[in-house]
């Protein structure tokens, strides 16, 4: 290759990269306008922020300033966040139970160890099998976990169990499509030299898938379980038990100093299994 | 019984013809050579008798199992008994040399034992004697991604051992090693060549390693076996005809050239 050919393709200002930014550039444009956005109404209202949060003058006793410090109060509203905690962490079990066992045949290599053959059948169940598991996962997904928890209010009443089920389930199939990208980047050659030895689907991908995305699946989980501890925080809202129950019962009723305890309480924990999660993370990998 | 017999083969990959007309009968006990340049199909005919490449036309059977028309159980019970040392070893990286070498027993732990790694004790003296035999039992409990080439060549080794198998193929298991290493990782081949009567097929890129192991070469040029016999019959005009593949006609010779010495020096005589 001649230097003015390598020159020409490593030039950071082509065509591509320029057409790329012009793009962007075209999109947020049209998104600003069709979404009304504007720096006025912000430069304009943003006082009006300070005045709800001192405390609107016609309502009494409605800032969020000072923080309620009664201690039965505090005592509550901690023992509520131990119950988000625990939703959370059953909501990842659950989540786990289903997304593990799903993502394998979510995957094609994997699936390819399953259901291995070149025949016609082979390849018609391997295919079905990632549609369908893949449309489960989007499905499960792409329902936000507070339409979930309606959903499951609905069915088995208000409480902490339609929360767990709804993160749950909307965190299974965020995990499904995790790790089936997980598994789908592994190396392949592990694989085939275990394959090669005649050992079934179940022991090779033990052996040679499993500790490949171990470090991997760990990771999401305990991103998951930090992000299923914060929606936790608000499923309440739909009645779901936890903290938000009263996070929403204190806003509505403009009981704000409490709603700054929460708060407080809520970002402390956030803080700790934010710190926990990365000790575990790095133990692991 | 012939242990691998092919007639009139032809073996690639999708649509892909790679080798054609190959004939082969291995019997038992045998330790063979297969020597020729790169990219001629080797590794395609090591792991053809895996049953892990596509037939296009004749017969092949490797241990009275027609690859043809055998189905899955069958498959799995012949690869059962056939070891494989991949070129660049195929290891599990995360995994230390025990598990990796407990790879190659998968078939004889039932799937609840495979699922939590739990060895019973005949299961760990085993592997333990497996990794003597390739002097890792030090290394044990190393993970893989920590040894040096030549220690996870010898894992691959004692993992196509803890197979128990009856045929042994190796693919360029020694590409890779300092000559005092190769020799270790032939004289290991060699070995279990003499002392179980296993059957070793291996491609190799020295011809002084074929020569010194192997009592019948096989070389193969532009996807055919063009020389297949004993190492003392295999004269330099031969040597030159295997080696003067697609690659060597268009690539001048020069000191660059990967090609064994002694071959190098026939090409140039030619
Ligand atoms: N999985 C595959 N799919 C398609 N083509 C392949 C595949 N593996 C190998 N080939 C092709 O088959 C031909 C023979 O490859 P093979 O690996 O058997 O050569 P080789 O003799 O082992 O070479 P080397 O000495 O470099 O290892 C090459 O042209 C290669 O590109
Ligand atoms: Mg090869």
């Amino acid at each position: 290759m001649q230097l003015e050919e390598i020159k020409k393709r490593t030039n950071p200002l082509n065509r591509y990269n320029l057409a790329v930014l012009l793009m962007m550039f075209v999109l947020a444009t049209w998104s600003w306008k069709s979404t009304e956005m504007s720096v006025g109404v912000l430069a304009k209202g943003w006082l009006n922020m300070i005045v709800y949060l001192t405390g609107n003058p016609e309502i009494e006793n409605s800032g969020f300033f000072p923080p309620a410090s009664s201690s039965t109060g505090i005592v509550k509203y901690v023992k509520l966040m131990v119950e988000t905690v625990q939703m959370a962490f059953l909501a990842l079990i659950l989540s786990v139970a289903i997304s593990f066992p799903l993502a394998f045949f979510a995957s094609r290599n994997t699936l390819e160890i399953i259901f291995p053959g070149q025949r016609l059948f082979d390849r018609v169940i391997r295919k079905v099998s990632y549609i369908t598991t893949r449309f489960v996962a989007n499905l499960a997904r792409s329902i936000n976990e507070l339409v979930w928890s309606l959903m499951f209010v609905s069915a088995v009443g208000l409480g902490p169990m339609p929360g767990i089920l709804a993160l749950g389930v909307h965190t299974g199939g965020v995990l499904i499509k995790l790790f089936s990208e997980g598994i789908e980047n592994i190396q392949s050659e592990p694989v085939t030299a275990l394959t090669a030895t005649g050992a079934g689907p179940l022991k090779v991908i033990r052996y040679a898938v499993i500790p490949q995305i171990s470090p991997f699946f760990v990771s999401m989980l305990l991103y998951r379980f930090e992000s299923d501890v914060r929606s936790a925080t608000i499923l309440g809202f739909t009645g779901a038990g936890g903290i938000g129950v009263y996070l929403y019962d204190k806003l509505r009723s403009y009981e704000n100093r409490d709603v700054t305890t929460m708060l407080i309480i809520i970002i402390i924990t956030v803080a700790i299994v934010d710190r926990m999660s990365a000790w575990i993370r790095k133990k692991y990998t | 019984m012939k242990t691998i017999k092919a007639v009139k083969v032809k073996l690639g990959y999708g649509n892909k013809v790679v080798l054609t007309d190959i004939d082969l009968e291995v019997s038992g006990g045998e330790f063979i050579s297969i020597i020729g340049p790169s990219g001629v199909g080797k590794t395609t005919l090591l792991m053809a008798i895996n049953g892990n490449v596509k037939i296009f036309d004749g017969e092949m059977s490797v241990l009275n199992h027609n690859l043809r028309t055998i189905g899955n159980t069958d498959l799995k019970s012949i690869r059962a008994r056939i070891g494989v040392i991949f070129q660049g070893y195929h290891l599990v990286k995360r995994l230390n040399v025990l598990d990796n070498v407990a790879g190659g027993m998968l078939r004889k732990m039932n799937s609840l034992q495979a699922a939590i790694k739990y060895y019973r004790h005949d299961q760990y003296e085993l592997i333990y004697g497996y990794m003597r035999a390739v002097r890792l039992e030090n290394e044990a409990l190393q993970r893989c991604d920590r040894l040096s080439g030549g220690q996870m060549q010898r894992v691959a080794i004692a993992r196509a051992l803890a197979q128990e198998p009856e045929i042994i193929l190796a693919d360029e298991p020694i590409s890779s090693l300092d000559p005092i290493s190769a020799t270790g990782v032939m004289d290991t081949l060699a070995r279990i060549n003499k002392e179980y009567g296993l059957t070793v097929i291996a491609n190799l890129h020295q011809l002084e390693y074929a020569r010194r192991y192997s009592r019948r070469i096989i070389g193969m040029n532009k996807g055919r076996i063009i020389y297949d016999g004993k190492p003392e019959a295999l004269d330099d005009a031969t040597v030159a005809r295997i080696y003067q593949g697609e690659r060597a006609g268009e690539v001048e010779p020069s000191l660059e050239f990967p090609l064994p010495a002694a071959a190098r020096v026939a090409v140039y005589n030619a």
